[in-house]
C-alpha cells in the first residue's frame, strides 16, 4: 500500500511536470522567431534584449519614407536582376533597437503561393541590397525602444522585381 | 506523524494530478469553441498553434481553424504554410472564406489578379448580396485591385458602384481618393481635382486630397494653387491612411510631401 502511494505520487509528480515543461516551451516559443545562427549570422549583429524580440506592426517599426523609400533607394537592383520565374520572395529579418539589421531569412513562393527557389545569386543580391538600407526606424512601446522582424516582400513578374512591400 | 505524512502525499497525488487533467481537458478535452477562443488569443505561440493542431486532427471539417491557424505564418511571411492552410479553409466554406483570401492577396501580396479571381468567386456565390471581405465593401475592393493593376478606367467604374452601393456619405473617404488618383494617372486634371474636392466634403483631413490636388494644379499650369495646396497637404500628414501590417497602395509620406513643395517653391 505504502509502495503505492510513491509511486502514485512519483507518477503524478512527473506527468505534472512533464505537462509543465511542455507548456512552458509552448507559450515561450512563437511562429517565426530567429535565433542566432553563427553559420550565417553576422555575430557583430546583436538583438538589445534576446529575449523579447516583438513584430514590426505591434510596435509601429518603420523605413523612412516608407517602403516607396526603399523601393527608389532599391532602383538599381530591380532594374538589374532577371528571374525564370514569377512570384514572391519574402524576406524577414530583426531591426533592432539601435536601428541596425541582422539575421535575415528568406522564404520564396511562386505565383500559385506554393514553395519554391529562384536563382541564388539574385537571392544574395536582394539580401545585400536590404543589407546596405539605413533609413530603419525601430518602433517603441511606452517610450521604450524595441527589437522586432520585419517583413518584406518582392514581387517578382515577367522576370523582374516589379514592387517591394 | 505516519498518518499526516500518508494524508499529505493523498493531497499532494491528488492535487498534481487534477493539475495534469486541467492542462490535458484544457487542450483536448474542453469544448471545441472554447478552445478556438483561447488558441485565437494567444495568437503566435506554438501553443496556439498546436491547440490549433488537435482540434483539426479531432475535427477535420472545421473550416476556422484552418483559416485561424493560417493567421501567424501569413504575419510572418511564412506564405506556403499560411496559404496552404487558407486554401483548405476555402475548400471547406468558400462562402465564409473567400473574402479574406482575397483580402489577404490584396493588402499582403498585391496579388491582384487571384485576388479579384477570389472576389469575383465570392461575389458569384452571394447573388443580389453586397459582399464586405474583412469588414470593406467588395467593389472597392475590386476597385484596389485593378488599381493596382494600372487599370484605371475599370477601377473608375468599380469605386463608382461602390460610392453607388454605400451612398456618398457611407462610402470609403478613399474611394473619392482613388477616383481622383486615377483620373490624374489618365491625365484629366481638372476632372481629377473635382473628385478630390468629394473627398474633402466628406472630411477636410485628407492629406492624399491635397496632394493629389496639387499635383493637379501644378500639371494645369496653377503654381499658387498647387503650393496653396501642398501646405495643406503637409499640414493635415497625421491624417494619413496608414495601416500597421501593409503600406497602402496610395499611401502618401511626408517626404515626398516637401519635396514636391520644393520643386513648387523654386518655379
Amino acid at each position: 500500500m505504502k509502495n503505492k502511494l510513491n509511486i502514485l505520487l512519483l507518477s503524478s509528480f512527473f506527468l505534472a511536470l512533464i505537462l509543465t515543461i511542455w507548456v512552458y516551451y509552448q507559450t515561450t516559443s512563437r511562429v517565426g522567431d530567429i535565433s542566432f545562427d553563427k553559420n550565417i549570422d553576422n555575430s557583430e549583429f546583436n538583438a538589445c534584449n534576446e529575449d523579447r524580440i516583438t513584430q514590426y506592426y505591434s510596435i509601429g517599426t518603420n523605413y523612412q519614407g516608407g517602403e516607396k523609400a526603399i523601393k527608389k533607394e532599391l532602383k538599381g537592383l530591380i532594374n538589374n536582376l532577371n528571374f525564370n520565374d514569377s512570384g514572391f520572395i519574402t524576406y524577414r529579418f530583426v531591426v533592432n533597437c539601435k536601428n541596425k539589421t541582422g539575421r535575415f531569412r528568406v522564404k520564396t513562393v511562386n505565383s500559385n503561393l506554393k514553395e519554391n527557389t529562384f536563382n541564388s545569386d539574385n537571392i544574395k543580391r536582394i539580401q545585400e541590397s536590404i543589407e546596405s538600407l539605413k533609413g530603419w526606424k525601430a518602433g517603441k512601446r511606452k517610450d521604450e525602444i524595441l527589437d522586432s522582424y520585419y517583413v518584406l516582400n518582392f514581387k517578382v513578374q515577367n522576370n523582374k522585381i516589379v514592387d517591394i512591400f | 506523524m505516519k498518518i499526516l505524512i500518508k494524508i499529505v502525499k493523498v493531497v499532494l497525488t491528488i492535487l498534481l494530478f487534477l493539475f495534469s487533467i486541467a492542462i490535458i481537458y484544457i487542450s483536448v478535452l474542453a469544448p471545441k469553441e472554447k478552445r478556438f477562443k483561447m488558441a485565437e488569443h494567444t495568437q503566435g505561440f506554438y501553443l496556439s498553434q498546436t491547440m490549433f493542431d488537435i482540434l483539426i486532427f479531432q475535427h477535420p471539417e472545421y473550416s476556422d481553424v484552418y483559416f485561424e491557424k493560417s493567421v501567424a505564418f501569413n504575419k510572418r511571411g511564412e506564405y506556403a504554410k499560411g496559404f496552404e492552410l487558407l486554401n483548405k479553409a476555402v475548400e471547406l466554406d468558400s462562402k465564409s472564406h473567400l473574402g479574406y483570401r482575397g483580402w489577404m492577396k490584396l493588402r499582403k501580396l498585391r496579388d491582384f489578379d487571384n485576388a479579384l479571381s477570389d472576389f469575383n468567386r465570392l461575389d458569384s456565390l452571394t447573388p443580389n448580396f453586397v459582399d464586405s471581405p474583412w469588414g470593406e465593401d467588395i467593389d472597392f475592393l475590386r476597385g484596389e485591385c485593378y488599381f493596382g493593376k494600372k487599370e484605371y478606367q475599370k477601377a473608375i467604374v468599380l469605386f463608382n458602384r461602390s460610392i453607388k452601393n454605400q451612398k456618398e456619405g457611407w462610402a470609403d473617404i478613399h474611394s473619392f481618393v482613388y477616383l481622383g488618383i486615377c483620373e490624374y494617372e489618365l491625365r484629366n486634371y481638372e476632372k481629377s481635382i473635382h473628385e478630390f474636392k468629394r473627398a474633402l466634403k466628406q472630411s477636410k483631413n485628407i492629406p492624399e486630397s491635397y496632394f493629389g490636388m496639387a499635383k493637379s494644379y501644378q500639371k494645369l499650369g496653377q503654381i499658387e494653387k498647387a503650393k496653396e495646396h501642398i501646405l495643406k497637404a503637409e499640414k493635415n500628414i497625421n491624417y494619413k491612411r496608414d495601416d500597421s501590417y501593409n503600406e497602402f497602395l496610395n499611401e502618401i509620406y511626408l517626404s515626398e510631401i516637401l519635396e514636391l513643395k520644393q520643386t513648387l517653391n523654386n518655379k
